[in-house]
């Protein structure tokens, strides 16, 4: 349901203005399901060419690696997504559960599942790491929990209309996975200050003790905004770090760990004596309008 | 005569569906209700810290995971034993309704209309309209859907950042205040959606429609005009009608309403008869009596589900939920069987609107009962009342700028005990069942409306709503079953959140 969110571009628009022809979409398709059957067939045959192949949801292995928690016509969806995997000239992970396994694979992870091409942070999934589609291109994972609308979209975009797709070290494709959740949080000026909210409902920032992961996880939610509109630290709820291998953390996930006053997480590469060197001093330089909340997020 | 048995499979729902028929000729008589894909949410949850519940919880369903968080957030502050500020509720309604309205407009012109696009129609009169109208990414209702519906959820950005998957219900309240920015913001989605609405899918004023109270009036209004007539709601009951969904697809007679969108001013956890702007109860079909909905009385059933077997029913709260997979026994499901009251119901628009006592919607059930049509007629009917709703809540929350939408509990922690969160999601009663010990959540049990429609056999060997409602049903083509379509689309499935969530979670699969 979030890919009907897109709207730059939308998912009408791939239809209308870059050629993509959904063969079949569980949701939209108007054809009765035995089309389906028919459909994997002819492009198992090569019958039928297979540009884009998305994937939704964890790749469930169990029970004892037979994947039939997850049948498909008494065989198990696990082997049917390998196949049709070897034909595709793109493979594309949509969701953080197809490309790392996501909340299905959070202990006690009881169905086995593991994403595409890693399993959470380690490399090698259904499909071992060096494995390849047809274009050369490991599968590519646009992870979120959702994926952001916009991220699946432009990716889609990106990959029929030639413009290059650089992964990074997660094969998450750069263009959207670059950026912090806290860049373009609206929020930055009371972390900048340290000026920290203990509970919810309030303006100030929610790195240091309400569990936010905006400053640790790469996504464009405050970049490219969710529906057009907003993201959720902007309206005060925590990023949860939903586009991370790790996602969900396996602790209470509304409250920041600390060593002393310090998050045990810090922002991305940074220093942890440095960083307690630059909070102390940037509460110390903090305005009345900041330190009193009177700042509008 | 001879049987035979067939699998038939459906797209367009939330998820998978799959059922297994028996044919005596061209007619079902047995039907079963399979879950077939094994997730294990619940075992995720137990341990965790009990917010959590908050963050995995919405993560079920892609398409209601604003009615998950109320439900979850609910059960909490129950656990707590405190209640949010009147702004809160207001703001949690405010953006279930526009899920709700999304929910409602997407199943009506991307799942169930589409089927009117059917080959099988081409000689029907109505068929050129209906693929000018309802073929998907073409149709003017199918583009006009994605249009809208893409927008209104903007409203639930608003307040909660994004839509799906956002956790702005905090026990206390809301995480962001109702500013002026955002009321007007969000009345300006709304006015554009009730304008698409006005002239796409009712092709008339919205009082004005609103004020049909009828069997009689409504369908005078369809023959009034061309414009009623060939709307989208006037193309969808006409078509609906020419094929006879108004005689089909009847299922159980028992309905049941958790009640909707709780009283901002009137609502108090736990109470015994908690207030709701729809009202809650249970609506005998036998007499047609509506009696006080009493959570209490409800039991799920594990004699033909994979779970290690128990006697008769158990209440949510003391459910046990142990896998025992035996695929070549008689049981065959992950499906528990929700009962009320010893009796098999059905849940969502038409039930909620019956027992709220809407006149439109409970005039036509008394002329030709609760069938396939009128159960989606009934969804695009709540739409229009709830655009009205939208409004006033936007309107009060202007009226109340200044009043709190969050109070800080005085324990931060939740405590041990147990709560339950019941609401009206878009396709009807959901309930989350929870319960903390030692801190962390000790058992979660969730009931989807799907799970009491998809429910298999009980102890007493009666029949889930759609086993029943299939049952005595025609089919012209069992490769091709386009009516079968109709009439489960026509409760708007969703098969991923009782999947993932009904105790271990499932895939549903129906089956002699």
């Amino acid at each position: 349901m979030s890919i009907l969110c897109a709207d730059s571009p939308s998912l009408e628009e791939l239809v209308d203005h870059y050629g993509i022809e959904i063969l079949w979409q569980p949701s939209l398709s108007i054809e009765p399901k035995g089309k389906l059957d028919a459909l994997i067939e002819a492009i198992l045959k090569d019958k039928q060419r297979l540009d884009l192949l998305c994937i939704e949801g964890s790749i469930v292995t169990g029970p004892n690696g037979s994947g039939l928690y997850d049948p498909y016509h008494g065989r198990s969806k696990m082997g049917l997504v390998k196949e049709l995997a070897e034909k595709s000239h793109y493979v594309v992970a949509m969701g953080t559960c197809a490309a790392f396994g996501g909340i299905h694979a959070a202990p006690p992870n009881p169905t086995d599942c593991v994403g595409l091409q890693f399993d959470k942070k380690t490399p090698g999934g259904l499909l071992p790491i060096e494995w390849r589609s047809r274009a050369g291109m490991p599968v590519i994972n646009v992870s979120g929990c959702p994926a952001h609308p916009n991220a699946m979209t432009k990716t889609l975009a990106m990959l029929v209309s030639g413009l290059p797709v650089e992964l990074d070290h997660l094969n998450r494709p750069k263009a959207f996975f670059n950026t912090l959740v806290h860049q373009g949080c609206t929020r930055n000026e009371y972390h900048e200050y340290d000026v920290e909210d203990s509970a919810y409902g309030e303006k100030g920032c929610l790195f240091f003790n309400l569990g936010c992961q905006g400053p640790t996880t790469v996504a464009i939610c405050n970049t490219e905004l969710w529906n057009g509109r907003s993201s959720k630290t902007r309206a005060g709820v925590p990023c949860f770090g939903c586009t991370s291998p790790d996602f969900p953390l396996n602790q209470d996930l509304f409250r920041t760990e600390k060593i002393g006053a310090i998050p045990v997480r810090l922002p991305l590469g940074v220093e942890r004596a440095n960083y307690m060197a630059y909070k102390s001093l940037a509460h110390e330089a903090a305005p009345d309008r900041v330190l009193n909340k009177e700042m509008d997020p | 005569m001879a049987r035979r048995t067939v699998q038939i499979d459906l797209n367009r729902v939330e998820g998978d569906l799959e059922f297994q028929l028996e044919l005596e000729g061209r007619e079902v008589v047995e039907a079963r209700c399979i879950g077939s894909l094994y997730r294990g949410f619940e075992q995720i949850l137990i341990g965790r810290a009990p917010k959590d519940g908050l963050v995995i919880t919405p993560r079920i369903c892609g398409i209601c995971g604003t009615a998950h968080l109320y439900s979850a957030v609910l059960a909490l502050e129950q656990i707590s034993g405190i209640s949010a500020p009147p702004n809160a509720f207001r703001i949690r309604n405010l953006c279930l309704m526009a899920e709700t309205v999304q929910s409602d407009l997407r199943q009506s012109f991307l799942f169930f209309t589409a089927d009117f696009c059917h080959p099988k129609y081409a000689e029907r009169p109505f068929y050129e309209k209906a693929r000018d109208a309802f073929l998907p990414f073409k149709g003017w209702a199918h583009r006009g859907t994605l249009e809208h519906t893409r927008h209104v959820l903007g409203i639930v950005a608003i307040f909660g950042g994004q839509w799906p998957h956002s956790s702005y219900m905090v026990p206390g309240g809301v995480t962001a205040a109702p500013t002026s920015r955002r009321i007007l913001d969000s009345l300006s989605i709304l006015n554009n959606l009730t304008r698409w609405f006005e002239q796409a899918v009712i092709g008339t004023d919205l009082d004005n429609w609103l004020e049909l109270k009828s069997a009689d009036e409504f369908f005078a209004w369809l023959e009034a005009s061309d414009g009623h007539a060939n709307s989208a709601i006037g193309l969808l009951t006409r078509m609906s009608r020419d094929i006879g969904l108004h005689r089909v697809g009847f299922g159980t007679s028992h309905m049941l309403s958790y009640g909707a969108y709780c009283d901002p001013v009137g609502w108090e956890p736990g109470s015994q008869d908690p207030r709701h702007l729809f009202r809650s109860g249970f609506l005998d079909g036998k007499t047609g009596e509506i009696e006080p909905f009493d959570h209490a009385e409800i039991a799920e059933h594990v004699r033909y589900s994979w779970f290690e077997p128990y006697e008769g029913g158990r209440h949510p709260f003391r459910g046990q939920t142990i896998p025992d997979y035996q695929p070549h026994s008689d049981r065959y499901t992950w499906c528990k069987a929700p009962r009320y009251r010893h009796k098999v119901v059905q849940t969502g628009p038409l039930a909620e609107l019956l027992i709220d006592g809407d006149p439109l919607i409970g005039s036509l059930y008394r002329a030709e009962g609760g069938n396939a049509w009128l159960r989606q007629f009934a969804r695009l009917r709540r739409t229009a009342l709830l655009l009205q709703k939208m409004r006033e809540t936007l309107q009060e929350l202007a009226a109340h700028l200044t009043d709190p939408h969050f109070i800080s509990p005085a324990e931060d922690e939740i405590p041990d005990g147990e709560g339950l969160g019941l609401v009206t999601a878009a396709r009807g009663a959901l309930g989350h069942w929870v319960q903390v010990r030692g801190g962390v959540i000790s058992r979660y049990q969730v009931i989807t409306p799907t799970a009491w429609h998809a429910s298999p056999k009980d102890s007493e060997g009666r029949h889930g709503h759609w086993e029943s409602s299939l049952i005595g049903l025609t089919v012209h083509d069992p490769d091709d079953p386009v009516e079968i379509g109709h009439i489960i689309r026509s409760h708007d499935p969703c098969l991923v959140c009782t999947v993932h969530v009904l105790d271990t979670g499932k895939r549903m699969t129906v089956w002699p």
